[in-house]
């Protein structure tokens, strides 16, 4: 006949040890809150990053666009105004035969090379007519012989694509800010996890060492609290 | 049972209602975000597809720009062949005005053809080509990037507001555990202040989602 066995009741933990449960519960219950708020900072920059991100490659698209009419536009002012010049300059030189052929005696040499310069000049008038350094004002000649005031006619002709790009600038180096900040944040929610782990742990464990291992939770709720601090105003 | 079992019974089905509200509010929030993903992706693409309409556009009106600056010169050459008293030169002119500038207006059509394109003083008006050009094309100049950007934007409106909300219920899960572990004293207080709080919660979803909706015309 075998003699039952007693079982030691398990006892009772300790009013303290009691309180150090709860307090493990309440730490617990703080890191869920400390992590939704860090979640929703996170969520919130990745949200601006992309923000930013979208308006960068926008205004990127569109300065690409402007530099590309911008080159059209230039191609063409420059032809209409080399245009110009050739003819110009023909004339004077066809003028200048005519004047020679007039001196040696060649009449009818120098009526024709009169009527070719006639013709080059016309050729000449219109294209300054069309030309951009002549019939707008902000580039056109100030006195006669003068050139046309081709610095302004650049640094205008640019100014629209860099105001994009300056634009687009900016929207990236929001992208980049933001971007870090979201990057930051992930990094703060994996240090919320061992924090979890950790208060987890404690709660299993017994007495003695429970107080420790939430201690070390503690340390990293704090470190993941100020870190917090530090992008959120940052 | 007793007045606290009763108590601490409600405590915890308040739990896992805030919990699952909480669940599906996060669930929303993705939900939220990947539709905001989706229009901005859209803007982005017409912006291309709008940007490479008129891109052609301008390089079509400055290539007709270009014919048609150069039959002005050359009607000019003629006129200047016509007007100058020679009568070999004036055959030449009739010639060319004849044969050659007919072909010459047709390559700079309508700039060169349609008076609706010529100024007072001669010139061509480039920017109502263009302009013509990208009516004539409303598939690529009629997109609107800008829409699915508001749209992206109200949907990323929607996914802040929402992540309120969200910690509006953490914080009732918060004062809820605290009711579920605490003492007696304090677990009326915190049960009361975590119901307000979940209310609150419920509440601003609720509107969140109305406003929202009503905003975009009624898309989810």
């Amino acid at each position: 006949m075998t003699e039952a066995v007693p079982v030691p009741a398990p006892e009772p933990e300790a009013p303290e040890k009691d309180r150090t449960r709860i307090l493990v519960v309440v730490l617990t219950v703080l890191t869920t809150l400390i992590t939704t708020l860090v979640a929703g900072l996170q969520a919130d920059a990745n949200s601006r990053a992309a923000g930013s991100n979208r308006d960068s490659q926008v205004l990127a698209i569109q300065a690409s666009g402007e530099l590309h009419r911008l080159a059209l536009q230039s191609a063409y002012d420059m032809n209409v105004f080399a245009a110009y010049l050739k003819d110009s300059q023909e004339s004077t030189v066809l003028q200048l035969t005519a004047l020679q052929q007039q001196q040696k005696g060649q009449a009818a040499a120098a009526a024709d090379s009169q009527l070719q310069a006639g013709v080059a000049q016309a050729r000449a008038d219109t294209a300054q007519k069309f030309s951009i350094f002549f019939n707008d004002s902000r580039y056109a000649p100030t006195s006669a012989g003068a050139m046309p005031d081709m610095s302004a006619y650049v640094t205008d002709s640019y100014a629209a694509a860099n105001a994009l790009v300056a634009q687009q600038n900016a929207a990236s180096a929001a992208y980049d800010r933001w971007n870090r900040k979201g990057g930051a944040y992930t990094s703060i929610l994996a240090i919320l996890a061992v924090t979890f782990f950790l208060f987890g742990l404690a709660e299993a464990l017994a007495a003695r060492l429970r107080l420790l291992i939430a201690a070390f939770g503690l340390v990293a709720l704090a470190i993941a609290s100020l870190w917090t601090l530090i992008v959120l105003l940052g | 049972m007793n007045k606290t079992s009763h108590l601490e019974l409600l405590i915890a089905l308040l739990i896992a209602v805030v919990s699952t509200t909480l669940a599906a509010t996060v669930w929303r929030i993705d939900a939220v975000s990947s539709s905001a993903g989706d229009a901005s992706r859209q803007g982005i693409i017409d912006t291309i597809k709008k940007q490479s309409g008129a891109n052609e556009d301008w390089r079509k009106t400055y290539e007709e720009a270009g014919f048609a600056e150069g039959y002005a010169a050359f009607l000019a050459q003629v006129q200047a062949l016509e007007t100058s008293g020679d009568p070999n030169a004036a055959a030449q002119a009739a010639s060319l005005r004849q044969y050659l500038l007919p072909n010459l207006q047709m390559l700079g059509a309508p700039l060169s053809s349609d008076p609706g394109y010529q100024k007072a003083d001669g010139t061509y008006d480039l920017q109502k080509r263009f302009a013509d050009l990208e009516a004539a094309s409303p598939d690529l100049s009629g997109l609107d990037p800008q829409a699915s950007f508001t749209l992206a934007d109200r949907y990323a409106s929607e996914q802040r507001w929402l992540t309120v909300v969200s910690v509006l219920l953490a914080i009732s899960l918060f004062w809820l555990a605290l009711a579920e572990v605490g003492g007696k004293r304090m677990r009326l207080t915190s049960l009361v202040i975590g119901a307000l709080a979940y209310a609150a919660g419920l509440l601003a979803l609720v509107g969140i989602e109305a406003v929202f909706l009503i905003l975009r015309g009624g898309v989810l």
